[in-house]
């Protein structure tokens, strides 16, 4: 019983005072930013990045990931009462759980949510301990072909399920990647496209893009649709979810727990993708698929239990292989950085505590989540009924202050609001934003691996699909995109995402 | 024969998407050298992905003429867009022949960009002021300190919001700068700068 011992180990680590304090920390702040609209985890773990250097390892990233996991509880309550996404992943939840809302249902909506996020996180937490070490083993084995198709097929799995035009997604993927080469060539240190800024030889940094697509962008919009939110504060009523509820609720969020698991692992997946992915599903599998839209308890219950089964489970790559999936991740190698840990499939043996201990404290962390939001939700719901016109330009300061202190620079301050601009216009002209940050994120990793894998092979292409894994990862790429491209395919996904908008 | 474009959304981001993937490869092929498959140079990659997003931008464009897509909504037009970066590079070239300060060019350059929004197109009020309150707040700070480019952020940002109101605004600067001052320059021990330079004493430090 490997494993049971090495939780034993995690769970001594994960609750030790100091480690509980800060997973408790962790997850105040992650459901605190999970409800406000406007501010997500990206911007406040980039935020807290700077000062987790003054931190032990293992008490910065259970606090961190706390962030990440915790935001996903909170966007929930804000999509339910609000029709907000209060966290990207939960923009699915707003559909069924605002309806159940308006119908006096936000109780049990909430409760479905919390306790669906509670059992998905328990079961994420044990699929990493059954599945991170024999993945990382296999990692070992990974060479630079293989990394370089994993990486392809994640920035497939992205676009497939991102909304609207396909060859649009693509293109933004490719314009991520292109952003991404800006600064210096590691190879022969020839600086590219800086154009004779110094500021631009290490790169754009991808928080400071993040923060501008994803932060200044949607307050932008926000501020052009105008204010008119509806909130049912008063009318929570009770939150317990009736038999019925319940019967219907659990194959969903026993379906959304699995879907979500396996997307999170997916590098490009995580929280946002598996939602999406849930909502479909259970909108193909019910057996009252004409109430979708109008308060289905499904449609809370497996995008609920899937963004928090992705959300955790896409550490999986992150701590396996090095590859941050998302933009959170590549925030928590960051992380390691800070703290001299190179991360990669060594991480698991040469630091064991600091593994099985992150692992552990999700289980704790989950635990305090559902104490959080489920008996103090009276508490983030009064934080809902503070107007927008008040907590924008707070968020504007948190997210200036946070862009600021990564280099003491105004210029990225700058670049931040360039990329809000080119952000509210990809939204405007129905870009996605998010495949253009994991391409963004991913580009410099895979163009290394690209060339050191044509290196090895002496120039032959061919090399990633005669070596099985890789071969493996690029077939799967294809036939996710043949699938997609497909023609009825296609118009059903269109279908779903056109019913989702309204 | 006259086309009709049937998507002005599509067809606007074909004409981005070409733009950025034949400036990469254009851009790519003349500074930079493109090697080998076996040894690339650091142009290949940029090169290659390049012409991949001129095509496909090619795709979404030729899409546009069939595909029937939504109206396009846009607060400025391509003109005001030319206009804006214009400005931003006259002032930062006069800054650049006389010797000035770049950050002060692109502070000059935001006002005045802003001022003529809020004159000309007050429908983009909230792009620009949003946008141009980051920037100042940015360059305000190294000279002017924490407080007041918190306060330019404030009042700039909240401007371009659809109410404005100065006693709401001025408790919400309040209530902000005594957080950020708390939490960051106490608490997290950022080395912002509070005051501005010029003062020689600073209240709090």
């Amino acid at each position: 019983m490997e494993i049971l011992n090495n939780l034993i180990l995690g769970f001594g680590v994960a609750v030790t005072p100091i480690n509980l304090l800060y997973a408790l920390i962790g997850v105040m702040l992650g459901t605190l930013i999970g409800v406000l609209p406007g501010i997500g985890p990206v911007a406040t773990i980039a935020m807290l990045l700077p000062i987790t250097f003054n931190l032990n390892p293992i008490a910065a990233l259970i606090m961190l990931a706390g962030i990440y996991y915790g935001a996903q509880y909170g966007g929930s309550t804000t999509a339910i009462l609000v029709n907000l996404p209060g966290e990207s992943a939960s923009v699915v939840t707003c559909i069924d759980g605002y309806q159940m809302a308006r119908q006096g249902r936000a109780g049990p909506a909430l409760a479905t949510a919390a306790i669906g996020s509670f059992f998905a996180g328990c079961v994420a937490t044990l699929i990493i301990a059954v599945a991170a070490p024999p993945l990382a083993e296999v990692a070992l084995k990974f060479g630079p072909a293989e990394y370089f198709s994993l990486m392809v097929l994640g920035l497939v799995a992205a676009t497939v399920l991102a909304h609207g035009s396909l060859i649009k997604a693509i293109a933004m993927v490719v314009f991520g990647l292109l952003l991404g080469i800006i600064g210096t060539d590691v190879n022969s240190g020839v600086l590219r496209f800086t154009f004779d800024v110094p500021e631009l030889s290490d790169g754009i940094g991808f928080v400071v893009v993040a923060m501008g697509m994803f932060g200044t962008a949607e307050i932008i919009a926000n501020l052009e649709q105008g204010e008119k939110r509806e909130v049912f504060t008063a009318k929570v009523g009770r939150l317990m979810p009736t038999k019925e509820d319940f019967k219907r609720a659990w194959p969903a969020v026993l379906r959304g727990t699995a879907l979500g698991s396996f997307l999170g692992i997916l590098p490009g997946g995580g929280a946002l993708l598996s939602s999406f992915g849930a909502y479909t599903v259970e909108k193909k599998l019910s057996k009252y698929p004409e109430q979708f839209g109008k308060g289905a308890i499904e449609g809370v219950a497996g995008p609920e239990a899937a963004n928090n089964a992705g959300a955790q489970t896409s550490f999986i790559p992150m701590l396996t292989l090095g590859i941050p999936g998302n933009a959170v991740m590549a925030l928590m190698i960051g992380a390691l950085m800070i703290q001299g840990i190179a991360p990669g499939p060594q991480v698991m043996n040469e630091k064991p505590q600091l593994f099985w201990g992150l692992i552990a404290s999700m289980w704790v962390g989950n635990a305090f989540l559902v104490i959080l939001n489920l008996p103090l939700i009276g508490m983030w719901i009064k934080l809902l009924t503070v107007p927008y016109r008040y907590l924008y330009p707070a968020i504007l300061v948190f997210m200036s202050i946070g862009v600021f202190s990564l280099s003491n620079n105004p210029f990225d301050v700058l670049i931040m609001a360039i990329f809000g601009v080119i952000g509210y216009i990809c939204v405007k002209l129905e870009c996605e934003p998010a495949p253009m940050i994991l391409g963004f994120i991913l580009g410099p990793l895979m163009e290394e691996n690209l060339r050191r894998a044509m290196l090895l092979s002496r120039g032959d292409p061919t090399t990633f699909v005669t070596k099985p894994i890789s071969a493996g990862f690029i077939i799967a790429s294809v036939i996710l995109l043949v699938i997609v491209a497909l023609p009825a395919i296609r118009k059903k996904r269109e279908e779903a995402f056109v019913e989702q908008k309204t | 024969m006259k086309t009709k474009i049937k998507g002005p959304k599509d067809f606007w981001a074909g004409v981005m998407f070409i733009a950025f993937g034949v400036f990469f490869v254009i851009w790519a092929l003349t500074h930079y050298q493109m090697g080998t498959a076996v040894r690339m140079g650091p142009a290949y990659f940029p090169a290659v992905l390049g012409g991949l997003l001129a095509f496909l931008g090619t795709l979404v464009l030729l899409e546009s003429f069939v595909m029937r897509g939504g109206a396009l909504t846009l607060p400025f037009n391509i003109v005001d867009m030319a206009v804006a970066l214009a400005i931003f590079a006259v002032v930062m070239y006069l800054a650049k022949v006389f010797g000035a300060s770049m950050d002060y060019a692109i502070l000059a350059a935001t006002a005045i960009v802003s001022v003529l929004t809020v004159l000309l197109r007050p429908q983009a009020k909230a792009l620009v002021l949003i946008s141009a309150a980051c920037v100042v707040y940015g360059y305000l700070m190294k000279p002017l300190g924490l407080v007041l480019a918190t306060a330019a952020l404030v009042f700039i940002g909240a401007f371009g919001g659809h109410e404005f109101k100065w006693k709401e605004v001025a408790i919400l600067f309040v209530v902000l700068i005594v957080f950020s001052i708390l939490v960051f320059v106490k608490g997290l021990t950022l080395p912002f700068p509070v005051c501005p330079a010029f003062m020689e004493t600073c209240p709090i430090r």
